[in-house]
């Protein structure tokens, strides 16, 4: 009836008799209590959790982590070859960053002046510099980053690890997809969906801003009346159940409700933030007078307590949509670059860097595998007519830290002036087979049939990029 | 010398086995590869492909490839063998087939002859080989309601099953035969199987990809295939007029409709100007048609040959893109779907009106040019001193003023000289007269602004905000809206000596792409916001454009009688509009274009379409050339022919198409189909449990004229069908998913079933209007691109059957989506069954529930509120246990509660 998966729980369950209690079947439907090889895992694992920040809308490798000295010297004249037409038309001359690039930490890693926070964190920082996208386009573009296909359908990155891995706790969901204030990123649910793996493996929103949804007990509902519809079910059902032996779903739905009445007592707690001390709020910047930049400071925050709390994938958003307002929801800067990015990075930059402070001064980076993710770069061009630039699929940046990464590397590199990747040009196939050997699987094994092809995670491409493993 | 040198590619342990042959066992080289003929012949040396290879006798086949060639001496030995008769002892070894070529099952022409009359035969012989046998009829109650949710898609009525459980006591076959007939005559059957085949065929309502549009005329398509359905139209006949209903019908809307199959899946609309993105946007967005194509009525995963040859089917990459070049002149979009008749009557009515609007028209247009003659001379002895507005800054340095308001009121913008509107604004300046003057204008500064905006972002109030002219950011910009007039209230009264405003962001360019410019403008200021002095104009700046001056000048050159005769004419304008309006329109759906001399079609290397290899031609599959007629057009055969040409040979005596067709029947009656992935009879999808059986059921489908009630029919009144689903320990160790079907597999209901379910427990569903617009189970936000937001506690007028939602891509809705609608991305030919937490916390706390069960609980009037709930969501009295339960919920919390809790229970979902 459905997917192999299911299958092979429900023959697991078949062989038990029927007297399996709840708490039995709840540990079979979300998770494998930490064991130390988790069930679905090919090789012992080097990192359990994910934590992905993505910057939806190109955000520009050249103008935050790859330093292009040439492009600072070129600057007004035209890059070498025929003028080319991207994604919106005509492009200009060469433009250089408006912001200088400096040097930081101990690898002397060279990064935008614009992010003097995330400057602290280089030395723990493996940079990809090499990346290159087969879209041009936000929507298909974010998808490929999420699920290595550009059309949507296809599960995302923590649907796949859900399916693999199963959960790391009892009573919140597998996989959380925290969005930015501003709204959904490019493609929208389609970068937290389940594609066609089983819809419990979607991405479940939960933000500061958005409560999860139909959590809370109705108002007029009292707590006692919650409390005896339990009990009429529980009741209702095992008698249900038993009067109709042989199958296994109807014990797995009583199962799902006492899940979801944990759910409701742990999701509000974990969300809770004013749980947290000041000089916490004060490292994130939550009530900082920039309302974007308190608000995503806040999801920042309530990151790290999904990630403590045992969440297995947690995407975090920073930024939304393409917008007839650009400049103000996402990182594409067609136009005004300078103006754009002066109001993306504040709103980025201390929030991100106090996250990974607070993880790794809590020990947390020996588990988890921190992600940043964009869909595309831009051109070192202008737009013709603008100070902005358009979209690069040919070149961009992404970075991993944490469990099992080097840190101060930089793997591959743009030509001179970040128009191409060319040294150890690498891919979201190469991005994710190099996730999923972090997480113990083996990304050519991972596999799931549908409409006629066992489908991996990574298509039919991939490598692992073995410099950026600890 | 085999295992050296070949097996690395040609044994069943190969990594990946190369040409479909296999050399480690006598049969792989007996059966050849994908030649298809025998490698060694024995007895001839010089016959078989494999000496030739390995002597490097044909190019680009050289074996072992990139090696240097086998010893002379070894090759010899090898010839030497094959000479003497090629004895091979490897006989036992097993040959692992690892892809299918055309003698795969589902590739076969149907049998003719059978063993067994009717379904059962199949059913019991197969049970009989592993010792099993079917279970005894199912009791009259459960069988009502597994009858009427299978056929309906909804629960029957207590009355309705009290019915039957009498008749079924008289006689059982008389009983069951008559239920049937209604179920099958009830429209309700075609909204539920009309549903199972828009599973089936990608239907959604929005074009997915970044902008992901609502589309809001494709629902015609929709309540075409139920009326299809209900009206048991031939389903050859349906899935033709799916592929070519506008040429089979053209003219006629109910048959054209069919067409819009092809556009009803996702596509990529965002104006790409990279010309090689472009190129594979629509190589995408045909491979939605061929894939569609496929899956819904061959079975067959075609898409897989798209990059290289199909790796498990025998499709080679040529077969892709002939049938890919049948669809390569169609594009989406929507069009006028009328009769001749209407047709005629619209262009007969608006073509006298047309003219006459070109009419007026002509007589404003020369009267407008008469009176700009005039305003040129006088504009020639204008004097305007100062430059124009300036979209990096037009400022303007007043008189030191004591002001705390101040106003800017705008009549035009560099796009429009007649309105404000429109313009746009990114920041606006208050400068003090001092000696370091200070912007006071600025929000931090304490100030507000005040303008109505032009446009929204729902979800994002900020967004296109007056607030942005007064952030100090000169990125983002207030649109303006109407009145274009902007209010700056500053916190305290203050000097001022210059003010300004920005549209350019940042301080480069001028650009006119970042939006209009206001060019026409005044200036006030007030201490109460009340009394207002104006002190400066854009009056003596040079107009923006000779648009712009004239407008400045037109009243004073209009002569009253021109002033007149402009007045009559406008409002004669207004009366043709006004008629043209009043004719109604033709009706039109997303049912695509189709482009009369389509682009060639060339096989693309790697699937890439910067690399065109061969042309092909529309033709069929090569790959059912020996069990179907095949067909080849011209390279320029006609759009329509070729899309009818498909259609003919896809329904025509296509063993394939009704095999797969009766499948799904059986997958939908049963949750499983004889073969479990129902769109795939490939390598890759499942084999039958029943080959034969579907064989039959393929026969009997065709021999019904491809009528589906009349199989329905046979398959729900066979025994296998009406027996009881009851467990048994000792059938379930064998085959613990009744696969065989020892007993009728019970299933929980699928996501449609739920909601409807509980509108009608609740007495809300709402049977009328069968179709029409569908409803939304969410808020639908456009800004550039769309956003889903869903509904927290949905209105009446979403009370219709869940079939009429307007199911948009990338959509999350709650019950539904919990329940496992599919996000149709792709066509989903069966659903997933899940169990989540989620779908607990929404069915208990969602709004739509809690409606649902006040409805419910105003139903339970009677002196037995228990009894009579029961009876009307499950149709029996409550057990002992249930009673005692739902009468101590009840004494505690009411009948709502009560309510709410009977909608969540595991009996009202899952049926036997």
């Amino acid at each position: 009836m459905s997917d192999s998966l299911e299958l092979t729980r429900r023959r697991f369950l078949g062989q038990m008799t029927t007297g399996m209690t709840g708490l039995a079947l709840s540990r079979l439907l979300m998770s494998d209590l930490g064991a130390a090889m988790p069930p679905g895992a090919h090789f012992a694992p080097k990192a359990k959790q994910v934590l992905q920040i993505f910057c939806p809308g190109a955000a520009s490798h050249i103008d935050l982590w790859d330093h292009k000295p040439l492009l600072e010297k070129y600057d007004g004249t035209p890059l070498p070859g025929p003028v080319e037409v991207t994604f919106q038309g005509k492009n200009g001359n060469l433009m250089k960053s408006p912001w200088a690039f400096k040097p930081a930490g101990k690898s002397g890693k060279m990064i935008s002046s614009n992010l003097p926070h995330m400057a602290q964190h280089v030395d723990d920082i493996a940079f990809i510099h090499s990346m290159t996208s087969r879209s041009n386009t936000h929507g298909p573009g974010c998808v490929a980053m999420n699920t290595c296909f550009t059309r949507e359908g296809y599960p995302s990155g923590g649907a796949w690890i859900s399916h693999a891995l199963g959960s790391l706790n009892q009573n919140l969901p597998t996989y959380v997809s925290v969005q930015d204030v501003r709204g959904e990123p490019p493609n929208g649910k389609a970068n937290w969906g389940n594609g066609f793996l089983p819809a419990r493996h979607q991405g479940v929103s939960m933000a500061a801003q958005q409560a999860l949804r139909n959590l809370d007990r109705p108002a007029g509902i009292s707590s006692a009346e919650d409390e005896a519809t339990r009990e009429f079910l529980r009741a209702t059902n095992l008698e249900h159940a038993e009067a109709h032996t042989g199958n296994d779903e109807l014990r797995a739905r009583i199962a799902a409700y006492e899940l979801a009445a944990k759910m409701q007592l742990a999701a509000p707690e974990v969300s809770d933030l004013s749980r947290e001390p000041e000089h916490v709020h004060a490292l994130y910047g939550t009530k900082d007078a920039n309302p974007l930049k308190a608000a995503y400071a806040k999801n920042c925050l309530l990151t790290r307590r999904f990630l403590e709390q045992g969440v297995r994938y947690v995407s975090l958003y920073c930024a939304s949509r393409a917008s007839g307002v650009d400049g103000l929801l996402n990182w594409d800067a067609h136009r005004t670059l300078k103006a754009d990015y002066d109001r993306h990075c504040p709103v980025f930059d201390q929030p991100t860097a106090a996250l990974l402070s607070d993880l790794k001064q809590r020990g947390m980076l020996d588990d988890v595998l921190i992600i940043w993710c964009t869909e595309f770069g831009r051109m070192p061009t202008h737009q013709v007519g603008t100070t902005g630039r358009d979209h690069n699929p040919d070149a961009y940046t992404t970075w991993m830290m944490g469990a099992g990464v080097k840190g101060g590397v930089s793997y591959g590199a743009t030509d001179d002036f970040g128009r191409r990747s060319v040294t150890d040009v690498a891919t979201c196939y190469d991005f994710y087979a190099t996730v999923l050997h972090l997480l113990g699987l083996d990304h050519e094994k991972l596999t799931y049939y549908h409409n006629g092809v066992n489908r991996r995670f990574t298509d039919v491409h991939g490598h692992v990029i073995k410099p950026v493993l600890a | 010398m085999l295992v050296e040198h070949c097996y690395e590619c040609h044994s069943a342990k190969a990594k990946k086995l190369k040409g479909g042959l296999t050399l480690d066992s006598k049969a792989g080289w007996q059966k050849g590869g994908d030649s298809g003929t025998p490698v060694i012949v024995p007895g001839k040396p010089d016959e078989g492909l494999f000496l030739r290879y390995v002597r490097h006798l044909e190019p680009d086949m050289e074996m072992p490839p990139k090696k240097p060639k086998l010893p002379d001496a070894l090759i010899a030995d090898f010839a030497t063998w094959i000479k003497a008769g090629a004895v091979d002892p490897r006989d036992q070894a097993t040959v692992e087939v690892k892809r299918a070529d055309k003698s795969w099952w589902s590739l076969q022409p149907l049998a003719k002859d059978f063993k067994y009359p009717d379904i059962d035969g199949f059913i019991d012989a197969r049970l009989a080989e592993q010792k099993l046998a079917r279970r005894a009829p199912a009791k009259p109650q459960a069988l009502i309601r597994r009858l009427t949710y299978d056929l309906t898609g909804l629960p029957p009525s207590q009355p309705e099953v009290d019915a039957f459980v009498a008749a079924h006591q008289a006689d059982a076959r008389q009983a069951t035969e008559a239920l049937v007939d209604r179920l099958l005559a009830s429209p309700r059957y075609g909204e539920h199987w009309g549903r199972h085949w828009l599973d089936v065929v990608r239907f959604g309502e929005s074009n997915g990809f970044e902008r992901n549009f609502v589309i809001d005329d494709l629902y015609p398509f929709r309540d075409y295939v139920i009326r299809s359905l209900n009206d048991d139209k031939p389903f050859d006949q349906f899935m033709r007029e799916h592929l070519a209903g506008d040429v089979l019908g053209k003219f006629d809307p109910s048959v054209e409709i069919g067409s819009a199959f092809l556009v009803a899946g996702p596509y990529d609309d965002v104006g790409n100007q990279d010309a090689v993105a472009k190129k594979v946007i629509r190589s995408a967005t045909l491979d939605d048609m061929v894939t569609a194509t496929g899956s819904a009525f061959l079975g067959l995963t075609i898409n897989c040959a798209r990059c290289h040859h199909h790796k498990f089917d025998p499709i080679p990459t040529e077969d892709y893109y002939r049938i890919r070049s049948a669809f390569e002149g169609v594009v989406h979009g929507r069009r006028p779907l009328a009769t001749k008749e209407q047709t005629q009557a619209y262009n007969a009515s608006m073509g006298p009106l047309n003219k006459e609007r070109a009419q007026v028209v002509a007589e404003q247009e020369t009267l407008t040019k008469a009176i700009e003659t005039k305003a040129k001379a006088v504009l020639a002895t204008r004097k305007y001193p100062r430059p124009k507005a300036d979209t990096l800054l037009t400022e303007e340095i007043i008189k030191p003023t004591e002001a705390r308001f101040v106003k800017l009121t705008m009549s035009a913008t560099s796009a429009n000289p007649k309105s404000g509107d429109g313009g746009r604004i990114s920041e606006f300046e208050i400068w003090t007269d001092e000696a370091t003057p200070r912007n006071v204008a600025l929000a931090s500064h304490g100030s507000k602004a005040e303008g109505v905006k032009g446009i929204t972002a729902e979800d994002f109030p900020m967004a296109y905000s007056a607030a942005l002219t007064i952030d100090g950011d000169e990125g983002a910009q207030w649109y303006i809206g109407t009145p274009a007039e902007l209010v700056i209230t500053l916190p305290r009264v203050e000097k001022i000596g210059r003010l300004g405003y920005r549209t350019a962001k940042g301080r480069v360019l001028r650009d006119n792409s970042q939006g209009a410019t206001p060019c026409e403008y005044e200036m006030f200021v007030s201490l109460d916001g009340k009394e207002w002095q104006k002190v400066a104009d854009s009056y003596d700046r040079e107009a923006w454009s000779p648009a712009h001056a004239f407008e400045r000048v037109r009243k004073e050159v209009t002569t009253p009688d021109e002033a007149k005769q402009l007045g009559l004419l406008s409002r004669q304008l207004a009366e043709v509009d006004r008629r043209i309006a009043a004719v109604p329109k033709l009706p039109s759906a997303w049912i695509g274009n189709h482009q009369a001399k389509p682009e060639p079609t060339f096989v693309q290397k790697g699937g890439d379409p910067t690399k065109p290899a061969g042309q092909v031609v529309p033709s069929s599959l090569a790959v059912l050339d020996l069990v179907t007629k095949p067909y080849a057009l011209k390279a320029d055969a006609g759009e329509g022919d070729r899309r009818l040409a498909l259609a003919n040979w896809i329904t025509q005596d296509n063993p394939i198409t009704a095999r797969v067709l009766a499948n799904r029947l059986w997958h939908y009656h049963f949750g499983t189909g004889l073969v479990d992935t129902p769109s795939d009879f490939g390598f890759m999808g499942s084999k039958p449990t029943h080959p034969e059986l579907l064989n039959f059921l393929a026969r009997r489908l065709v021999k019904h004229g491809w009528k589906l009630k009349a199989v329905h029919r046979e398959i729900v009144l066979s025994q296998t069908y009406l027996q009881s689903a009851d467990f048994d320990e000792s059938a379930a160790r064998v085959d613990k998913d009744a696969r065989l079907l020892w007993r009728f597999p019970p299933r929980r209901l699928g996501a449609e079933e739920i909601r409807d379910t509980l509108l009608a427990t609740a007495g809300q569903l709402k049977l009328e209007p069968m179709g029409g617009p569908g409803f939304r189970l969410y808020r639908y936000l456009a800004n550039n691109v769309s956003t889903y937001i869903p509904l927290d506690a949905p209105g009446p007028e979403t009370y219709r059957r869940s079939v009429y939602h307007q199911n948009a891509r990338a959509s999350v809705v709650d019950i539904l989506n919990d329940f496992d609608l599919p996000d149709i991305a792709f066509a989903a030919p069966k659903r997933a069954n899940t169990t989540s937490p989620l779908q607990a916390l929404t069915l208990l706390n969602n709004g739509f529930t809690l409606d649902m069960a006040k409805a419910f609980a105003a139903r339970l009037d009677g002196p037995d509120p228990v009894t009579q709930a029961y009876s009307i969501a499950l149709q029996r009295p409550p057990t002992s246990t249930e009673r005692a339960a739902a009468e101590k919920l009840l004494a505690l919390h009411g009948k709502p509660a009560f309510c709410r809790a009977l909608l969540n229970s595991n009996a009202l979902i899952f049926i036997e």
